[in-house]
């Protein structure tokens, strides 16, 4: 039941659960395809406002270059008049970090440095040349602005605590005779912009990587470049087991349960795309190749996918619920139908065994029916030997003493008196015959046994012996190959055997070779001799209907009772076997008796 | 009466017989008895007679029960004869069987005149051939 039940079960539950399944992944591809949609622009945004922070700082830059300042322009001590409405602007702009002037050989000749948030103060020169961002800027043409690393901010050699992000921006300054004088490099301050990257809107990380993949900043730490005071290194690599290699388009991609985004920073672009403040393309220098990259978490990923889980898991839930219940009802059905069919078969089968036994009982009938007609002809038949055979002396007789009675001359009477004894010989011979009819009739006492046939036969020969001696030309053939043993009465079959081999000796043809045959055979399963002889035969037409009656003889000149036939048919019947028979006069006679 | 009537007794019980033609000749010495014991010798009589234009008897007493033929069996051989015969004959089966059966099967042969049941006495005798011969 248990079995049955979860078969079914399972032919309705797999396709539901396919379909299900089904569902469930073209859900999750569209919902990560939106989570991925949501992160390429939320880092399309972000890359938009770096570039913008950078082209502001560029045009910052710019700007200083542009100016024509004084010959030989000392800021800290001539020219102190000149410069402060400038260390205005300075104090104003608040991303600014430190503002200083190079000289061609890279030594500061003025440099002001910003301490608290509205107040900038001029601090001592240093020179300066060692440092890349001077070297570039040195080397730069006319319009053009450098733009550095990011990195933290040092103070001869120290990184100054605590940390300052910031970006150097460098661009030539010419006096106003055009003659190129020197270097303005303003240091921007980062941390309002990293700080701005950082934020986010979901969980997703978000960093922005250099050229070696190392962190600039990232929203898993909190401290901007931590591989400048951190020991260890700390790129993409050392976070994740599997990171994008170089990418040099901008990609959304979803691997091993990440969401990955990757678009590169693209300062160059800032040559075309902006207005400045001279009203000349903007042209930028730099090393830096950035790439902002955000990662959306497996966790994340999964939390925003439960939904869709639960989802699958409550119709699932359900599907199973409900079917499982479907699928005991329906087995339940189907058990209950086949207990009915069971029982239906049941009834069928005993309604069968009730027709068998019916029909047995009805051939039984029928068996029964047969052998009472035969008893009931041989019942008439005795009725008849007693009333018309018994009838005809006593009649006689009745006749005789009616006459004598009347006889005057007792001349005539000794005339009749050995009349009398004629009709009592009749009567005595009859009451024999009957005797041995009614021995027949009363068949209960018949014993049955296993009769060879060839042995009876053989035996039955030797009746006739002296017959067969003095007559070589008469002969016994029996072929037996169809069956030898027989149920019958030994008895009654030598009795009938021996009629037969009689009959076919009386009235065999002369001067001809004479035999009998004994022949046995099955038909329709029943055994069957036949005996035949090439006798005088009979004529069946006129004798047919009388062949096997009492007293009946058919040819003058042989002796004869006329019992002969008239037994064996009794015999036979009385253990209910048949005999038919077959002749042509001057060919032969054919019995066949079947058992 | 012109001529010697004829008689035929068919019957296998001579001691019948005997007592038939005893009977027989008692009453009358003008009918002749012609007797036999079976059909066959029966038939044989009445072919003989017919091909040799002797007179056929009128009156035949026939037995049903006889060995070689019957009187079945002469009356269906009679049958055969029948359209030679040009006088009228009264065959009468005389029988000790009271079977319904043999009584209803008489009654289909139109050229039987009666049945009888043994034994004939007398009156009997004198009523049929009187009928027969038209004398007492």
């Amino acid at each position: 039941m248990r079995k049955r039940v979860f078969k079914i079960f399972a032919y309705l539950y797999i396709p539901v659960l396919i379909l299900s399944l089904y569902l469930f992944l073209s859900q999750k591809k569209e919902k990560i395809e939106l989570l991925s949609d949501y992160q390429r622009k939320d880092t399309s945004i972000k890359k938009k406002y770096l570039e913008d922070q950078f082209y502001s700082f560029v045009n910052n830059t710019q700007y200083w270059s542009t100016l024509k300042y004084p010959i030989n322009f000392d800021p800290l001590k001539e020219h102190v008049s000149f410069m402060s409405p400038y260390l205005e602007i300075i104090r104003g702009i608040t991303d600014y970090d430190q503002f200083r002037f190079l000289d061609l050989e890279g030594n500061e000749f003025f440099r002001a440095e910003r301490t608290k948030v509205n107040s900038v103060k001029l601090r001592p020169l240093q020179n300066k040349i060692e440092r890349e961002y001077v070297k570039n800027g040195l080397a730069l043409e006319h319009g053009q602005t450098y733009l550095s690393q990011i990195s933290l901010n040092r103070e001869n050699g120290e990184i100054e605590k605590p940390h300052k992000p910031v970006i150097r921006a460098v661009s030539p300054i010419y006096d106003k005779t055009g003659k190129k004088m020197g270097i303005v490099v303003i240091n921007f301050k980062m941390k309002r912009i990293l700080d701005y990257l950082k934020l986010r809107a979901s969980d997703n990380n978000i960093f922005l990587l250099d050229n070696n993949k190392r962190i600039i900043t990232s929203s898993k730490y909190q401290e901007d470049l931590p591989y400048e005071f951190l020991e260890r290194n700390t790129s993409l690599e050392d976070l994740y087991t599997s990171v994008p290699d170089a990418i040099k388009h901008d990609t959304t991609y979803f691997k091993n349960n990440h969401i990955w985004t990757i678009q590169q920073v693209n300062l160059h672009k800032i040559d075309s795309g902006y207005n400045t403040l001279s009203g000349a393309p903007l042209k930028v220098v730099s090393p830096t190749n950035w790439k902002l990259a955000q990662e959306a978490s497996p966790s994340m990923i999964k939390a925003s996918l439960l939904p869709i889980y639960e989802g699958l898991g409550l119709f699932n839930f359900f599907a199973i619920i409900l079917l499982a219940s479907l699928s005991y009802m329906l087995q339940k059905n189907r058990v209950q139908k086949e207990l009915f069919y069971k029982e239906l078969e049941e009834k069928n089968e005993l309604l069968t065994k009730n027709r068998d036994k019916l029909l047995k009982n009805n051939q039984f009938i029928t068996d029964m029916n047969h052998r009472l007609e035969i008893r009931n002809e041989q019942l008439s038949e005795f009725n008849y030997l007693v009333s018309h055979n018994l009838r005809a002396p006593v009649t006689s007789m009745a006749t005789v003493m009616d006459m004598i009675n009347n006889e005057k001359e007792p001349q005539n009477v000794t005339m009749l008196l050995p009349k009398l004894g004629q009709v009592t010989k009749s009567i005595i011979n009859l009451t024999e015959d009957i005797s041995d009819y009614v021995t027949i009739l009363d068949n209960r006492e018949i014993k049955i046994d296993d009769v060879n046939i060839i042995d009876l036969i053989e035996e039955v020969k030797k009746d006739f012996t002296e017959t067969l001696l003095d007559n070589d030309s008469f002969e016994v053939i029996i072929k037996s190959d169809a069956w030898q043993q027989v149920d019958f009465s030994k008895f009654y079959l030598r009795s009938v055997i021996h009629n037969l081999m009689s009959n076919a000796i009386k009235y065999r043809r002369e001067n001809i070779y004479s035999y009998i045959l004994f022949e046995t055979r099955y038909e329709n399963k029943n055994k069957v001799l036949s005996v035949s002889d090439n006798g005088i035969g009979i004529d069946l037409e006129k004798h047919g209907d009388n062949l096997f009656k009492l007293y009946k003889r058919f040819h003058r000149n042989i002796s004869g009772k006329g019992m002969g036939l008239f037994l064996v048919k009794s015999q036979l019947e009385a253990l209910d076997a048949k005999i038919t028979i077959k002749s042509k006069e001057n060919v032969g006679t054919t019995f066949e008796i079947t058992f | 009466m012109d001529k010697k009537s004829n008689v035929l007794l068919v019957d296998d019980d001579e001691l019948y017989l005997y007592l038939m033609e005893k009977t027989i000749k008692e009453m009358t010495q003008d009918i002749e008895v012609n007797s036999f014991t079976d059909g066959e010798q029966a038939v044989e009589f009445v072919s003989k007679c017919t091909k040799e234009k002797k007179t056929l008897p009128k009156v035949i007493f026939l037995d049903i029960n006889m060995p070689f033929l019957d009187g079945w069996g002469f009356l269906a051989e009679f049958k055969k004869l029948k359209s030679k015969i040009e006088q009228q004959i009264n065959i009468y089966i005389v029988s000790s069987s009271v079977r319904e059966s043999d009584i209803k099967k008489a009654a289909e042969y139109e050229e039987l005149t009666d049945y009888m049941i043994k034994p004939i006495d007398r009156k009997k005798l004198a009523g049929i051939f009187t009928k027969a011969y038209n004398v007492t």
